[in-house]
């Protein structure tokens, strides 16, 4: 079988194609095509085949990561955007939970306020309300409805949310309200807040819903078009679409709930990460991708991702209501500008140069002192060998900006180099802290992930400084998203809002509820060409203290749930509570406050890498010694440092620190007291301390 | 006679740390405090924590000096930390007591710190080497702390502090590790809606213990001397940040006066139409805050503690101006900001009550403190302020259901005024408030209560070339029979308008009882007895505006008429704007009338 990944970045769309059966995996890489991503795409694949003398028919599935939907929200050029919502409830989405973003600041944004999904005027209320167990307070008002849904077409709304209260208990008013819009409006992209996320908190559940018809029509196009593109182009394969709970779902399913997408990029590199480490045979990953101007920390234990909780998942100021794989974002990457604050105290991040004007390494004329530039002062960063060559960089220029940023700080030009990475460091220590020590989780027992551009030049001071002994950097650490895409499996989620409380537990209809909704994901499997016998399903609860406002995740086994089994989910659930936060309350009720399911279909992936037989020695790898600056029990000084293709590093021979190992999309430091060794699956390991 | 809240002396020592050091220790202070607030608000049962967020969190050092605190939670909380630790070590030490390792201690003593009663604090000591190096504390708003009706809002007509609730002056409930039991069973025994008033409390010493675990650790790695070097460090550079910013104000005394509604249906002039007079006197880098003129304390609970409230009021207010988030970006809070800023307030006035006058309703007059000191810089610094604020308001409602009490308090939003380039902010949570609305889901999930409206005012938009922020309706009605109080302030007085901006709209509260007709109620109100079918219809107050209406951009007036804010009458005379009946601005009409209005 022949699968390919695509995944279209910022600046280039990385492209990885394997064959199941013949063990092979090629990587290509094209710029991105912005005004149309898809032409990018079509490009891309095209020139793959052609170089690696393959067919394009023979594709069978196209894995596809897209930033289209996240773009749209975070430039705010969505859909012109309309609502229906209940009656006497038209402010929800401005109000919000009356609380303002920052609390010291006269002079802040609200962006529900300031930059709505929706306008006042295009929110439309009718006459309607469910309560709270679900029973008609008032019945909908059809007509109003009717006379609604006109009004937007009038307005040139293109895309409407239907949002009522309670009605992730009661979704019959929504159903039936969308059903008239689509009768009166059926050009319109229609979307009800209980399709998308049915949870109780009604701001967050319209805002999701608001979002999801904000970049539907956009995205509908987008999907619409690549299929056809693909189809034009000769290809026999199904699109399917990276979405942020780590699966993929067909290009029809995005194209109807595309706020599933909008955090798949970061999504897709946890997974890449993840199948890096399991090829190694390491089960518990801390991955860590680091970029230009963010890095991504994402946890994987045995498999398996730890999922965001609602109440934490934001973009661009919105919050979103949508199952997506638990990562920590930062403002840290290559590209982070160092400074004084109005204090005087230095910080890093978390503004970026970016890519334009990029660092003053870069030779663009950026001024300001980047990390890049003190990776460069420090001779980290080779001025001859960055990305394989392709680009070289500006000593000059990196080391007079670190020089002039030295002087404000009164420190030496080395120390201040140094200071900019420890600083940095320390932030993404802090950000896996929060992740991994505050969660209850020991992370000396994980291996760092590192990838990204940056990645791998952090990565082992990161880990010294979590005490973590160990650290994988995969083969490709530039396109790991784009080989997570061929690690996915199709994936889709299903929620019900249940309020169960201990000692009076239905336990019936838990198992109904169970029941019809692993039916109806059985259903969107079988039509994904997913045969029963490769559908798996994980089922979970959302529990809490009856009382407390947030929900731990449990996990409730299959078959039909009997007495047991709720007494193994309290349990679960107290230990679970105590794990989080260090404490528990075991003589207070629980609460089974949501139950999910999560339809899992096993597909094809990418297939285990074998080092293709290069000469390798470390005499062939081998391209200079220079300088390097390292601090060695608390001095920083100057070292003689080896510099390694690393395409040519032998293989299972170990490589002492400092050295410095250089590939075309990154650069490793393996610092004084660390080794390093490159294995047969095509990973560099590099170990602190007690080398092996 | 005039209490002193003077800055420390000014820092600047020499440092001791590298600026790296500092750097570093400052962000893992910050992430310290950031998991204790986190920990505690997923913890907590009460919705006046969890979800609005009413609680507080911070490290402080063996010099009462806050080094950070948690950014999810509210001013008013975390600020007045150090001055709850002050209190319990002033009354350690006229006990002849001492703090030893293990012991929790809880504290809510309003004239020793704390904000009022019910925000309790829980305090674990660090020892590092068998020396106390400082502390880590939890503070929240609990939902009943025993007073003389239900809630611990809207207590209302308590005639001292003991009519309040417990007080609890620096008393441990763990010793050297070991529960005090006893003091568990009186808070059970009480405490209405004990049994989530005392999950809280446990959940705010879990909080505080993992914040005394990680700041040891951090001391153990850097050694003490590095951890208050940086401390000094970061103290100096808030400082100077803080100090740089006030030299840019020109020097001069500003002064405002602002008026409370106080307790409208009194007999007595005194408890009514209080004033609050602000004078700020700018000099060099140091800002002196002065209350005189403000008025008497009195026997009715809108007193405020001068350490707590008050203190509280003025630092958020200043810092939100002049280190405004929006323009400096993510500012760490912590005691060095505050040095520059001296409090002066008299003694038996309502900003400095004299032991034991009642201050458990002193929220809204904090308030208003601090919107009159804005109203003050408005002369100085005019580009960085907003217009009048509208004030806030609670209403605790409470009940019995299978003989427990249940207790729900409902922050009502207020709105701010116009700003410079920007509109007000409608329906937020003000100054040093800043707490989030609970779901009307979850209300109606759990709670014998219907949240029957929420929306925002239409035709009550202050006018302005920044129009004031629009208040929200927000309805409720009882299912089932209980009883409420209401405490709050702004129905008789408007939000200040600014340069030509027009003055703000009151907040109004109506109750239309089962079967009966609707009438007003005052913004305070003592417990009373509610029906099933009762329905309260709270309508929140409008910030001012800022700047001449008649300057406004046309089409941002038109959009506010499409938005369904005004009406086009309302264009016109306010803002003389004079739209077609294709809804489009007739500009050459727009331009004539406005022309003759300016003339006029």
């Amino acid at each position: 079988m022949q699968l390919v990944g695509v995944d279209v970045g910022g600046t280039f769309t990385d492209i990885v194609l394997t064959d199941t059966d013949r063990n092979l995996t090629v990587i290509h890489k094209v710029p991105t095509t912005p005004d149309d991503p898809s032409k990018g795409v079509m490009q891309g694949i095209y020139e793959l085949c052609e170089r690696n003398d393959l067919d394009l028919s023979g594709i069978d599935h196209v894995m596809h990561g897209t930033t289209i939907a996240t773009n749209a929200v975070l430039e705010n050029k969505g859909a012109r955007t309309g609502m229906v919502t209940t009656k006497g409830y038209r402010d929800i989405l401005h109000i919000g939970r009356h609380q303002r973003p920052q609390h010291y600041s006269i002079m802040q944004e609200i962006p529900w306020q300031n930059r709505p999904l929706i306008k006042r005027r295009h929110r439309k209320t009718v006459t309607e309300r469910i309560a709270a167990r679900g029973e008609v307070l008032a019945p909908l008002d059809e007509e109003e409805v009717r006379v609604a849904a006109r009004e937007l077409k009038k307005e040139g709304v293109e895309s409407i949310a239907v949002c009522f209260l309670f009605s992730y208990i009661g979704p019959s008013h929504e159903d039936r309200a969308a059903e008239i819009v689509r009768e009166e409006y059926p050009e319109a992209f229609v979307t009800t807040s209980s399709s998308v996320t049915p949870q109780f908190r009604e701001f967050e559940r319209f805002t999701t819903a608001a979002m999801n018809a904000f970049v539907g029509p956009k995205v509908r196009t987008y999907v619409t078009n690549l299929e056809k593109s693909l189809k034009d182009g000769g290809l026999k394969a199904d699109l399917h679409i990276m979405g942020s709970n780590g699966g993929v779902a067909t290009a029809g399913l995005v194209a109807d709930r595309p706020v599933l997408t909008l955090l798949s990029g970061p999504a897709a590199g946890v997974l890449g990460g993840a199948w890096c480490g399991e090829v190694a045979g390491r089960d518990k990953l801390i991955t860590f991708d680091v970029g230009g101007t963010s890095a991504d920390i994402g946890i994987v234990t045995d498999g398996r991702f730890g999922e965001a909780t609602a109440r934490d998942t934001w973009i661009a100021g919105f919050p979103l209501m949508v199952p997506m794989i638990d990562i920590h974002t930062i403002g840290a990457g290559g590209g982070s500008i160092a400074w004084r604050d109005a204090g005087g105290t230095f910080r890093v991040g978390p503004r970026s140069a970016g890519s334009e004007p990029g660092p003053a390494a870069y030779g663009r004329g950026g001024n300001f002192p980047t990390v890049t530039d003190a990776n460069v002062v420090l001779g980290r960063l080779s001025k001859d060998n960055f990305l394989g060559g392709e680009m070289s960089l500006d000593e000059e220029a990196a080391t007079r900006v670190i020089t002039d940023f030295a002087k404000e700080l009164d420190l030496g030009v080395h120390d201040c180099a140094e200071g900019i990475l420890t600083i940095l460091n320390a932030n993404m220590a802090n950000a896996i802290r929060s992740r991994t020590v505050q969660k209850g989780i020991d992370p000396r027992d994980y291996v760092l992930v590192a990838f990204g551009g940056a990645g791998p030049l952090h990565g082992v001071a990161v880990a010294a400084e979590m005490g973590i002994r160990e650290i994988l950097i995969p083969p490709f650490p530039g396109i790991t998203s784009a080989v997570g895409l061929l690690t996915t499996d199709h994936k889709y989620d299903a929620i019900r809002t249940e309020f169960q409380v201990q000692g009076d537990v239905d336990v019936a209809r838990l198992n109904r509820d169970f029941e019809s909704m692993e039916k109806s994901l059985s259903v969107q499997l079988s039509d994904e060409g997913v045969s029963d016998a490769d559908v798996r399903y994980e089922r979970s609860g959302d529990l809490r203290y009856l009382g407390q406002g947030y929900e731990l995740r449990v996990e409730f086994l299959g078959g039909a749930i009997n007495d047991a089994a709720i007494e193994t989910a309290w349990e679960q659930f107290h230990a679970a509570h105590l794990k989080d936060y260090g404490h528990n309350y075991p003589d207070t009720p629980i609460e089974i406050v949501n139950i999910r399911v999560t339809g899992i279909g096993v597909a094809q992936k990418i297939s285990t890498p074998s080092m293709a037989t290069t000469e390798r020695s470390q005499d062939l790898a081998l391209v200079k010694t220079d300088s390097s600056h390292f601090r060695v029990n608390g001095t920083l000084e100057p070292f003689e440092t080896a510099y390694y293709l690393r395409d040519n590093l032998p293989l299972d021979e170990d490589i002492v620190g400092p050295a410095i190992i250089l590939q075309m999309d990154t650069t490793t430091v393996v610092p004084p007291g660390a080794t390093a060794r490159a294995d047969q699956t095509g990973n560099l390991f590099i170990r602190i301390g007690d080398a092996t | 006679m005039t209490a002193t809240k003077s800055a420390p002396p000014t820092g600047d020592n020499r440092p001791t740390v590298d600026p790296i050091t500092a750097s570093v220790i400052q962000g893992a202070l910050e992430s310290i405090a950031i998991e204790m607030g986190y920990k505690l608000m997923r913890m907590a049962y009460s919705s006046i924590i969890r979800e609005s967020e009413d609680f507080g969190a911070a490290i402080v050092d063996i010099k009462c000096r806050q080094l950070c605190e948690s950014k999810q939670s509210t001013p008013l909380q975390s600020g007045p930390i150090p001055g709850y630790i002050k209190g319990i070590l002033r009354t350690f030490e006229a006990r002849g007591e001492t703090i030893a390792p293990g012991d929790v201690i809880m504290h809510n003593d309003p004239y020793g710190g704390s904000s009022h009663g019910p925000d309790v604090l829980f305090a674990v000591p660090v020892f590092h080497k068998d020396k106390l190096e400082g502390f880590a504390a939890t503070t929240a708003h609990h939902l009943d702390i025993g007073a003389l009706s239900p809630g611990s809002c809207g207590i209302v007509d308590a005639m001292d502090v003991y009519a309040e609730g417990l007080q609890f002056k620096a008393i441990k409930v763990y010793d050297k590790g070991v529960k005090n039991d006893m003091v568990w069973h009186m808070l059970r025994d009480n405490i209405r809606a004990s049994h989530l008033v005392v999950d809280d409390m446990e959940a705010q010493i879990a909080a505080a213990r993992i914040g005394a675990e990680r700041y040891l650790e951090l001391i153990e790695r850097y050694s003490i001397e590095t951890v208050n070097g940086a401390a000094d460090a970061l103290m100096d550079a808030s400082e100077r940040m803080m100090r740089n910013a006030i030299e840019k104000i020109p020097d001069g005394v500003y002064k405002a006066t602002g008026h409370i509604d106080g307790y409208e249906n009194s007999d007595n002039p005194k408890e009514k139409n209080l004033p609050i007079v602000v004078t700020v006197t700018v000099e060099g880098s140091d800002i002196t805050v002065d209350l005189a003129g403000t008025a008497d304390q009195i026997d009715l609970p809108i007193n405020m503690p001068f350490e707590g409230t008050v203190d509280v009021a003025i630092w958020l207010t200043v810092r939100s101006i002049l280190v405004d988030t929006a323009t400096f970006g993510h500012v760490p809070q912590n005691s060095g900001l505050t040095r520059p800023i001296k409090i002066l307030a008299p003694k038996g006035s309502l900003a400095n009550p004299n032991f034991p006058a009642p201050v458990i309703a002193r929220f809204a007059p904090g308030c208003m403190i601090a919107d009159t000191l804005m109203r003050a810089l408005s002369q100085a610094v005019p580009k960085q302020i907003s217009a009048g604020i509208g004030n806030l308001k609670v209403i605790a409602f409470s009940g019995l259901a299978n003989g427990q009490h249940w207790v729900h308090m409902e922050i009502f939003e207020g709105a701010y005024g116009g700003r410079s380039g920007m509109d007000g902010m409608d329906a937020v949570d003000t100054l040093y408030a800043n707490t989030r609305n609970n779901p009307i889901e979850d209300i109606e999930t759990h709670l014998p209560l219907r949240v029957d409206r929420y929306e925002l005012r239409e035709n009550a938009v202050p006018a302005g070339k920044w129009r004031g922020g629009i208040g929200a309706i927000r309805e409720f009605a009882f299912e089932d029979s209980g009883g409420y109080s209401v405490e709050g302030e702004g129905h008789l007085f408007k939000p200040w308008g600014f340069q030509g901006g027009h003055e703000g709209e009151p907040a109004d509260l109506q109750i239309n009882p089962a079967g009966g007709e609707p009438y007003y109620l005052p913004s305070k109100l003592p417990y009373r007895a509610a029906n099933t079918g009762d329905k309260f219809i709270a309508v929140g107050p409008c910030g001012g505006g800022y700047g001449d209406p008649l300057e406004r951009d046309p089409e941002k007036v038109l959009d506010d008429v499409l938005d369904g804010y005004i009406d086009a009458d309302v264009a016109n005379a306010d803002y003389g704007v004079v739209l077609t009946a294709a809804m489009e601005v007739d500009l050459a009409a727009t331009a004539r009338t406005r022309k003759e209005r300016s003339a006029a």
